[in-house]
């Protein structure tokens, strides 16, 4: 999986009419790696999303390894306190920001087009801006580790006041305010963006309840980005004006309340936890219909739950904060919210499993991830129930059974539905397939290392195992589990080196193979009914869509006694990507210039003013040159000079494609 | 295959969970001391069952679905099975029951919420002070500090956050000031005021409590109680910089009379110095110490004000008194019984080395935290050890065994 | 099999944004963004009302505030949302001079309100209530900061459009350009009145 391939190489001959119209004028398509940094196609967009995503795995995963491998043993002095809590901290921030949140924004840029029948997002220019800066923030979080005197040592919830500079005087905390908040920039200007093209982009007939349970657990993703990021954006701010300049938000002995804090933090933080989920969700929930046959059962049912989790997301968050002393009756009124958003996560499960519920299962690498995601997940999601029973929190919390708890949620309910994501989509990705027995071995090595690595930690968290220690002592019972643990996380990391090996060894392999086709797998949804890998163009012609699973009726019907017959072939319903001459944004090479600057600005803050200077100046001018840059459409030269007009040229795209739909033979 | 596999794997994983708590472990959870742990438990023990069978119906469904419904492929097969995709008693079912199992869960909950959030008002004890016996409503304040516990006694008083005031270092002075151990009545509902001098810290003794965070500004109400006498041990458990997975403390709980005891004790002055080596030591407690640390009777009776972050040092007075030391971490008395001089020389030695701290080679403008490295000689180590020893009476041998810390 | 048929876009109707919810891309973006907007100042609104009596010992900004004078630069500010209306309705009927002219007196009116803030941080420093004074301060001056940093950049739009009809490239046509900047302007300005109101109005406890 590297920048260079070219898995969206056409050979329909699509070329880009160039007629430089303004100032500047817009690269056109050249191939190799200059159609890479000046693309604004959300597949390629999305695919780097996925390159990234999977780099900060594995340096996140290197963490966890080095953190295991401290706590193997008691008293070990293999890295030192202070080290450590760096490492703990990056870990958190890594995993989180820097690999689930864009490995699902993979998913979202790839598949929410295809899955409404849209040509692109509705503003191509600041999705790839999203991925850049999102990119940059990345490198820059990671820089303090070369010129920041080592990584953030604060947790990735970095209380204050221990996140003040007398307390972490080193610039690490510096680094995670700045890379944050420039990650955060990208994630909402990317929600409000996805927001709009599922609101506004969909395919004609593609009404919001017929969209695909994986497009609506992303929109709610989306809304939940869009009203959290907000929130964290100010904390980071007041920190950063904390330790920049002197302000006074966060400093008890000047009559500040370090609860501020923690609330700003957790009004963002668990709304994050769904952002997390959510669309691994929405993965399982079309693995699993499209491998047991079925529809997906109760649809209504999942998509107003998955809107529900996201609501009652905003309502709990001080279940963070039972110990912190908020006040009995906050406490009472925030763990009966908890227990009653373990209501429409209890439906999804059931819904999963009465879709499986006599169908006719078939085990491939990604439906092995997704059943393997409804099993951990609800261990997750159970321990999660007995935490919110405040009572028993406060002797819970802070210890590793909240680690077990959030590593079965996250990991187990996140990363595993991702992974099966990626085995399930790959074909259509790159147009070959993973191979399905190293994706087994993939698979069983990875819930075998996931279990023997967080199943431990509950016993350790019941029997006192504080969180976030570097060490521990012999004689509390600690030394077992957590050598289990220790062995359980390098199975992970072996499990990843085979799925990176397979990545690998398949695209070898895949010239001697027949290709996949436009629908390997019998699947539902519009992304199927196209070539593999997706055309550059997505669409030959927009589908009129008639239903949900609307993709699926072009190929079977039910007939009046409710069985199911074949009405077409697939090859002979799919679209073959011929279209010529369709119309698609042009690249630019803006978004990434912009996004060059902002952490040339971060820079400045913490260590030169001067600095800041430079990076406004590009960013700026990045601005200037985005307005000043031609749409690249003949008849759209004129009167247009604000940054958002390409997105009524999109929907004019969409429009005059779609009026043309001949409906099918 | 699959599944049964992962089905196994389950029910061993829950076997393995309770199996490894009933290990013999001083930190555990599930093993109440007190009324209040044990209304915890017996909150926790229904729902981890109910938790139990939903995991297992839940994760033994997908292994059986996935087991009978499994086909090897979809190869020529063009017969679909009944395509379901709704039914609406099924999903109100599937709504309700969940609502349902939750809403006797909150029931629960609530109850014991309010229990473990209400104090005994009526509960005071006498306790003689000296010579004058008061009524003490039992209140101890308990200071974090980074990466040591202080517990303040005020037993002339009924104290209130109100009358503690909101300047955490600069607490009215209290009856007796210790560190590392806090030492309550069997049988008495110990009110406790939480709160931090710098970073937040968490106090937490699981055998009598859930944990309670130390937030500097405010005075956070918790209450501990023990059934009977013994140690029991805690741990800092919010992260709280460096030395986080340093600062720890123990509970003592002792009979009235003992505990009477130990307040006519800990309220006496420090002993007098005698012999030569701890006359030296003395004198370089005063030369190198004194700074930071208090010995009522030598240097002062009053809180001194450090020039340390938190802007206080474990008050000293009766430091051989109390069988930890350096926040918890050492004993500061050998198996044998005899003074733990090896760790408490060490201590002076090179305390970044027994416990790492900001205390030496610091950034401009900030100030220590933790113990600095006073590049004692061994001389004066030497001394300072045989001082420290004559400070307080040794503990009991059932004491010094039972909170003996690796 | 109604496969190949090629359709590329060949008519560009400006008028007709065909769009699901019938609201263009770019109004709906705006709608969104500022609905995050919400949420920004939500959280520093309840940072400063948690610290706004929290003066350690020092002055604090409610001593301080010029109640009359504050009131006439909202009083500009809210003006300047009429303006607005009228420089949209100018531009909706093509009368470009008269936008360009409303859209002018906007901008003005909204350096009007800027300057004052600017003259009131300035005395309020001299009084002794500085960025760092305490934490009440910090929340004031963030809070209000930033949302005069809202309205300079409003102003900037503002300016954009004016010198975009100067140059002729902005006419009838992109009435909803100058719209979308106005639902900016007019959130700048609801966002004011309610922290005069909570912040300046209402006494402190």
């Amino acid at each position: 999986m590297t920048i260079t391939e070219e898995p969206l190489a056409l050979g329909s001959g699509v070329t880009f009419a160039q007629r430089p119209l303004g100032v500047l004028t817009r690269p056109q398509a050249q191939g190799g790696w200059k159609d890479w940094v000046s693309t604004v196609d959300h597949k390629k967009i999305g695919i780097m999303y996925g390159v990234a995503a999977m780099f900060f795995f594995v340096v996140g995963g290197l963490e966890a390894l080095l953190i295991r491998t401290q706590l193997a043993f008691p008293d070990q002095g293999f890295i030192s306190a202070d080290l450590y809590n760096q490492i703990f901290t990056m870990h958190g921030v890594t995993m989180v920001f820097l690999f689930i949140m864009p490995l699902a924004a993979a998913f979202a840029n790839y598949l929410i087009p295809l899955q409404i029948g849209a040509r692109d997002v509705a503003f191509p220019r600041l999705n790839a801006l999203s991925f850049w800066v999102w990119l940059s923030g990345a490198i820059f979080l990671n820089t303090s580790w070369i010129v920041g005197g080592g990584g953030a040592n604060c947790g990735w919830f970095c209380y204050s006041p221990n996140s003040g500079i007398v307390f972490s005087p080193t610039h690490g905390v510096d680094f995670y305010a700045v890379g944050l908040l420039i990650t955060g920039i990208a994630s909402l200007v990317s929600a409000v963006n996805l927001i709009v093209t599922c609101l506004n982009m969909r395919a004609p007939g593609m009404d919001l309840m017929r969209m695909p349970v994986l497009t609506w657990m992303l929109l709610v993703t989306q809304f939940l980005l869009a009203f959290a990021l907000p929130v964290i954006t100010v904390a980071l701010l007041l920190l950063l004006f904390d330790r920049t300049f002197d302000s006074q938000f966060f400093d008890p002995d000047a009559g500040a309340d370090p609860l501020l804090w923690q609330h700003l933090f957790w009004i963002f933080g668990h709304p994050e936890v769904y952002i997390i989920i959510l669309p691994s969700f929405g993965i399982i929930s079309e693995i699993i219909p499209t491998f047991s046959r079925k529809p997906i059962f109760g649809y209504t049912a999942m998509v107003f739950s998955g809107i529900a989790i996201g609501f009652m997301g905003w309502g709990v968050w001080a279940h963070h904060m039972f110990v912190s002393g908020i006040g009995p009756i906050s406490v009472a009124a925030f763990s009966m919210a908890t227990m009653f958003i373990a209501v429409p996560t209890g439906v999804k499960i059931l819904n999963w499993l009465t879709t499986m519920w006599g169908g006719k299962l078939h085990f491939t690498t990604a439906m092995l991830f997704a059943t393997g995601t409804v099993a951990m997940f609800t261990i997750g999601g159970l321990s999660g129930v007995t935490h919110s029973l405040a009572p028993a929190d406060t002797q819970q919390t802070d210890t590793y059974y909240i680690v077990a708890h959030f590593h079965y949620v996250i990991f187990g309910g996140g990363v595993l539905g991702l992974f099966g994501g990626a085995y399930f989509w790959w074909p259509k990705v790159f147009g070959h397939f993973l191979n399905e027995k190293r994706g087994k071995i993939n698979f069983w090595l990875m819930l075998i290392g996931f279990n023997l690595t967080f199943g431990p930690m509950h016993v350790l968290g019941l029997q006192g195992m504080s969180r976030r220690i570097d060490t521990y002592s012999a004689g509390y019972g600690f030394e077992f589990w957590n050598l289990m643990a220790t062995i359980g996380s390098y199975l992970i990391a072996i499990s990843v080196v085979v799925f990176f090996y397979n990545v690998w060894k398949s695209k070898k392999e895949a010239v001697d193979l027949p290709p996949p086709g436009p629908d390997p797998w019998d699947a539902r949804s519009l992304e199927w009914s196209i070539p593999s890998p997706t055309p550059e163009h997505n669409f030959d012609e927009l589908p009129q869509v008639e239903s949900f699973d609307h993709w699926w009726f072009q190929k079977y019907d039910i007939d009046d006694e409710g069985k199911v017959v074949r009405i077409a072939n697939t090859d002979d319903v799919a679209q073959d990507g011929s279209a010529t001459d369709v119309h698609l944004p042009s690249p630019s090479y803006w978004p990434l210039v912009l996004a060059i600057g902002l952490p040339l600005i971060g820079y400045g803050i913490i260590f030169n003013l001067w600095l800041c200077v430079l990076g406004g100046l590009l960013t700026g001018g990045a601005i200037y040159a985005w307005v000043l840059e031609p749409v690249d459409d003949p008849d759209a030269g004129h009167g247009h000079d604000d940054h958002h007009d390409e997105a009524a040229e999109l929907a004019a795209v969409a429009s005059g494609a779609g009026s043309d739909n001949e409906g099918e033979g | 295959m699959r599944s049964r596999r992962n089905l196994s794997g389950l029910v061993v994983l829950l076997g393995l969970l309770l199996a490894g708590c009933a290990s013999d472990a001083e930190l555990d959870t599930l093993k109440p001391q007190s009324e209040t742990a044990r209304q915890i438990d017996d909150l926790l023990d229904p729902v981890l069952a109910i938790a139990g069978v939903v995991l297992v119906l839940v994760c033994g469904a997908v292994a059986w679905l996935g087991w009978k419904n499994r086909v090897a492929s979809y190869e020529g097969d063009d017969d679909f099975p009944e395509q379901m995709a709704h039914n609406n008693t099924l999903e109100i079912l599937m709504t309700g029951v969940p609502a349902i199992i939750m809403v006797v869960v909150a029931v629960m909950t609530l109850t014991t919420h309010l229990d473990i959030n209400s104090y005994d008002d009526a509960n005071a004890m006498p306790v003689v002070v000296e010579g004058e016996s008061t009524n003490w409503e039992p209140k101890i304040v308990v200071v974090g500090n980074q990466w040591w516990w202080e517990f303040r006694y005020y037993f002339s008083e009924d104290v209130t956050a109100e009358s503690l005031g909101s300047d955490m270092k600069n607490l009215p002075p209290a009856d007796i000031v210790t560190s590392g151990q806090i030492i309550i009545p069997t049988g008495q509902e110990v009110e406790l005021l939480v709160t931090s001098r710098d970073v937040i810290h968490s106090f937490w003794i699981p055998a009598l409590n859930g944990k309670r965070d130390a937030r500097p500004g405010f005075f956070a109400p918790w209450k501990i109680e023990a059934d009977n006498p013994g140690v029991y041990f805690g741990q800092c458990t919010e992260f709280c910089g460096l030395s986080h997975a340093r600062m720890r403390m123990q509970t003592i709980a002792m009979t009235s009379n003992d505990f009477q005891a130990w307040v006519d004790q800990q309220m006496q002055p420090a002993a007098e110095a005698t012999g030569e080596a701890v006359l030296r030591g003395q004198e370089a407690f005063v030369t190198n110490c004194s700074g930071c640390h208090l010995v009522d009777g030598l240097n002062g009776s009053e809180d001194i004000s450090a020039p340390v972050q938190s802007g206080a040092a474990p008050n000293l007075t009766h430091f051989a008194s109390r069988t930890t030391f350096a926040g918890g971490i050492l004993s500061t008395y050998n198996d044998d019984g005899t003074f733990n001089r090896d760790d408490v020389s060490r201590w002076l030695r090179e305390p970044e080395v027994v416990k790492d701290n900001a205390a030496n080679d610091l950034p401009d403008g900030t100030l220590p935290r933790g113990m600095p490295n006073l590049g004692l000689s061994e001389r004066t180590i030497s001394d300072l050890v045989a001082y420290l020893e004559t400070l307080g009476p040794r503990p009991t041998d059932e004491i010094i065994a039972d909170s003996e810390v690796e | 099999m109604s496969t190949a048929t090629a359709t590329a876009d060949t008519h560009h109707d400006h008028d007709s944004h065909a769009t699901n919810t019938g609201i263009s891309n770019n109004k709906l973006a705006m709608w969104l963004f500022l609905s995050t907007e919400c949420l920004l100042f939500g959280a520093l609104i309840s940072t400063y009302l948690l610290y706004k009596t929290r003066g350690n010992g020092d002055v604090l900004p409610t001593d301080i505030f010029d109640i009359p004078f504050t009131s006439v630069s909202s009083f500009v500010l809210l003006m300047s949302s009429l303006t607005m209306v009228l420089a949209l309705s100018a531009v909706t009927r093509g009368e470009m001079d008269r936008g360009k002219a409303w859209l002018l007196v906007t901008a003005m009116l909204g350096g009007v309100f800027i300057g004052g803030q600017v003259y009131e941080f300035t005395s309020f420093y001299r009084e002794g209530l500085g960025y760092t004074t305490n934490p009440a301060a910090s929340a004031f001056y963030t809070l209000t900061g930033f949302h005069g940093v809202h309205v300079s950049l409003g102003i900037l739009m503002l300016m954009s459009l004016w010198v975009a009809a100067q140059q002729g490239k902005l006419t009838q046509k992109n009435t909803e350009t100058v719209e979308i900047v106005g639902l900016y302007w007019h959130f700048v300005d609801i966002v004011w009145i309610f922290i005069f109101t909570v912040i300046y109005l209402i006494p402190p406890a």
